[in-house]
C-alpha cells in the first residue's frame, strides 16, 4: 500500500455525456470523504488553456488517434488539416461530436499538462470526465483495448468507454454480425437489448460513474483502484452485466474491506 | 383520335442530341464547382450550390444518378435516415415514417428521384457515363479541375484502345465518390496528402463525425459524404443516409465561402 494523504479532489468535464451530472458526483464524494475538499472545475481547456496554445494542443491530440486496433501506433506523424480543425472545435467547445479512438496514455499525458504545476502533486486527485474514447495497447495479444478509465495523474474516465469498452451480452454480438451483413440499422438491435448495457445518455450513467470516481480516489490513496469482490463498486468489470451489478445491482456499495476504509473519516488524510 | 408524332427524321434527332450536348459541354468546360460522384451527398451539395446561383457540374461514372440512395440494406428499397436529417426530407417533399424515435424510413426510389429532380430544377448539370481520371493542378498546387473520360473506355484493355481524356476547369472540386475517395486518392498518388483509410464500423458515431470532418482537404478540394471516412480514418458508415445529405449541405456552405474568398482574390 502506498498510503498517500489526500487534500482535494478536482473534477473536470471535457465534453462528457450530457446525462452525466458531475455536481451529483461531487456531492457523493463529499459524503464519502467528508474531510476531503471536492471542487468541480468544468471544461479543463476553458479553465487552463492559453489562447495561443490551442492550435498546438489540437495538433497533438489529433496526432494520438489510433488508426488500427491491431497495429501499435508510432506517434508523431503530422495530422491532416481537417483533423486539427476538428480538435480545435472540440477544444473551443464548438462541438461535442465524438467517435475517434485515442491512445489513453498519450491523452492522459496531454491532460496532465493542463494541470497547473502547483497542483501536480499526489495529494490532489484530478479526475477528467470525457466523451473521448480511448484504448491502451496490450502486449499480450498485440492489440488496443478500449477502456472506460485510465487511472493516474490525472485519472481519465470516459462516458463513451463505459458504453463501448465492457462487453455487451454475447447474443448481442451474434445478432450484430447478422445486422451488419444485412445492413440493418443497429438502433433496432439496441432497442431489443435495452437496459442490459449502459447506453449513451443513459439515466443510470451518473450513478455508475460515482463508482469509477471512487476507483480513481482509491488509486490515488492506495495505489490500487480495483477490488476482486464482484459486488463492490471497485470491481474491474469487463462485461456490462458485471458493471451493472457492481454499480447498481449489488446489495452493498463496497466490500467489507473497502467499507472499513471509508468508515474511517481520517483514512484518506493519513500518510 | 390517336395523337400523331411529328414527322422527324433520324438526322434531326442526332443533330438535336449532339448540338445540345456540345453546347452544354462547352459551357461547362469551366464552372464554379465540379462534383465527382452523383450520390446523395454530391446531389445535395450540387443542389444547394446551384440554388445559390453557382455553376455546378456533377460527374458520374454510371448512366444513372443517385448512387446507393435508390436502395437500402440487403437490396431492399427502403432507406433509413436518422434525426435531424429528416428536415432535408421535409424540404424535398419526401414522405417518411418514424420507426423508432430518431430513426426514419423512406421509400428509396421516391427519395432518390425527388433529390435528383430537385438538383436538376436548381440548375445542376450532369456528365454521366463519365469517369474521373485525374485532377487538374495549378502551379501553386491548388486543385483547379478534373480530367475525365468516357466510362466504357475504362472497361477496354489498354492494348486495343487509346483514348486520351479531356480536362474541365473549376474553382472548386468536390470528392463525393464514397468510400473509394477517388479524387483524394489522386492527390495521395502524387504524395500531396496521406489518407487514413476507414476504421471499424461504428454507425452511431460515424454520422456525426462525417459532418464534423466535411471540408477542404487540400486547397480547392472539398471532401464530402462517405469519402470523408476514408480520408480521415473515421468509423465506416452504416446504411443510413442522413450524414450524406447533411454532409452535402455542409460541403456546399464551405464551397460558397471558398468561392467568395476566391472571387475577392481575383
Amino acid at each position: 500500500m502506498r498510503g498517500q494523504r489526500l487534500n482535494k479532489i478536482l473534477l473536470y468535464n471535457e465534453g462528457a455525456d450530457q446525462a452525466l451530472n458531475i455536481e451529483e458526483i461531487a456531492e457523493y464524494l463529499r459524503k464519502k470523504l467528508a474531510k476531503v475538499g471536492v471542487e468541480v472545475r468544468g471544461d479543463p481547456f476553458a479553465f487552463y488553456l492559453l489562447q495561443n496554445k490551442i492550435l498546438d494542443y489540437a495538433r497533438r491530440i489529433a496526432s494520438i488517434k489510433i488508426q488500427e486496433a491491431t497495429r501499435r501506433m508510432v506517434f508523431g506523424q503530422e495530422p491532416l488539416y481537417g483533423e486539427i480543425e476538428y480538435e480545435k472545435r472540440r477544444i473551443l467547445g464548438k462541438t461535442r461530436a465524438f467517435g475517434i479512438l485515442y491512445d489513453g496514455l498519450e491523452l492522459q499525458r496531454i491532460f496532465w499538462e493542463l494541470i497547473p504545476g502547483e497542483e501536480r502533486r499526489l495529494e490532489f486527485v484530478h479526475i477528467f470526465f470525457t466523451n473521448r474514447l480511448f484504448a491502451t495497447w496490450e502486449e499480450s495479444d498485440k492489440r488496443y483495448h478500449a477502456r472506460t478509465s485510465v487511472y493516474g495523474m490525472p485519472s481519465i474516465i470516459s462516458t463513451t468507454g463505459v458504453v463501448e469498452a465492457p462487453a455487451k451480452p454475447r447474443e448481442y454480438y451474434l445478432l450484430k454480425q447478422q445486422y451488419e451483413m444485412l445492413r440493418r440499422d443497429l438502433l433496432e438491435l439496441k432497442d431489443a437489448f435495452k437496459g442490459r448495457f449502459i447506453d449513451y445518455e443513459d439515466e443510470r450513467l451518473t450513478e455508475v460513474m460515482k463508482g469509477y470516481a471512487m476507483q480513481a480516489v482509491f488509486y490515488s490513496v492506495l495505489g490500487e483502484p480495483f477490488c476482486e469482490d464482484k459486488g463492490c463498486r471497485l470491481y474491474n468489470a469487463h462485461w456490462q452485466e458485471e458493471l451493472i451489478f457492481a454499480q447498481l445491482g449489488s446489495e452493498y456499495e463496497f466490500c467489507p474491506r473497502h467499507t472499513k476504509f471509508l468508515e474511517d473519516e481520517e483514512w484518506a488524510l493519513r500518510r | 383520335m390517336v395523337e400523331k408524332f411529328s414527322p422527324v427524321g433520324e438526322k434531326e434527332v442526332t443533330r438535336a442530341i449532339a448540338s445540345e450536348f456540345v453546347t452544354q459541354f462547352l459551357e461547362y468546360v469551366e464552372s464554379d464547382c465540379i462534383i465527382v460522384g452523383g450520390g446523395p451527398s454530391g446531389l445535395m451539395a450540387g443542389r444547394n450550390l446551384a440554388r445559390a446561383g453557382k455553376k455546378v457540374l456533377i460527374v458520374e461514372r454510371n448512366n444513372y444518378i443517385g448512387g446507393g440512395f435508390w436502395i437500402g440494406g440487403y437490396l431492399m428499397n427502403k432507406v433509413t435516415i436518422r434525426h435531424p436529417a429528416e428536415r432535408v426530407l421535409d424540404e424535398l417533399g419526401i414522405p417518411y415514417k418514424e420507426v423508432t424515435p430518431g430513426l426514419l424510413v423512406a421509400d428509396g426510389p421516391h427519395a432518390c428521384s425527388k433529390l435528383i429532380a430537385s438538383a436538376c430544377d436548381s440548375g445542376v448539370k450532369f456528365a454521366n457515363m463519365t469517369i474521373f481520371d485525374d485532377l487538374v493542378l495549378k502551379e501553386d498546387g491548388r486543385v483547379a479541375g478534373v480530367v475525365i473520360n468516357w466510362t466504357p473506355i475504362s472497361a477496354l484493355p489498354r492494348e486495343i484502345t487509346c483514348v486520351d481524356p479531356v480536362a474541365l476547369e473549376s474553382t472548386i472540386v468536390m470528392d463525393a465518390t464514397g468510400h473509394d475517395a477517388q479524387v483524394v486518392r489522386k492527390l495521395e498518388e502524387r504524395g500531396l496528402i496521406k489518407t487514413k483509410g476507414f476504421g471499424a464500423m461504428w454507425v452511431e458515431r460515424s454520422e456525426d463525425l462525417v459532418i464534423e470532418y466535411t471540408g477542404e482537404v487540400h486547397p480547392g478540394l472539398i471532401v464530402i459524404g462517405m469519402a470523408v471516412t476514408t480520408v480521415y480514418g473515421l468509423p465506416r458508415m452504416g446504411p443510413t443516409f442522413g450524414a450524406m445529405l447533411l454532409s452535402g449541405e455542409v460541403g456546399a456552405e464551405i464551397a460558397l465561402e471558398k468561392l467568395h474568398e476566391r472571387a475577392k482574390v481575383k
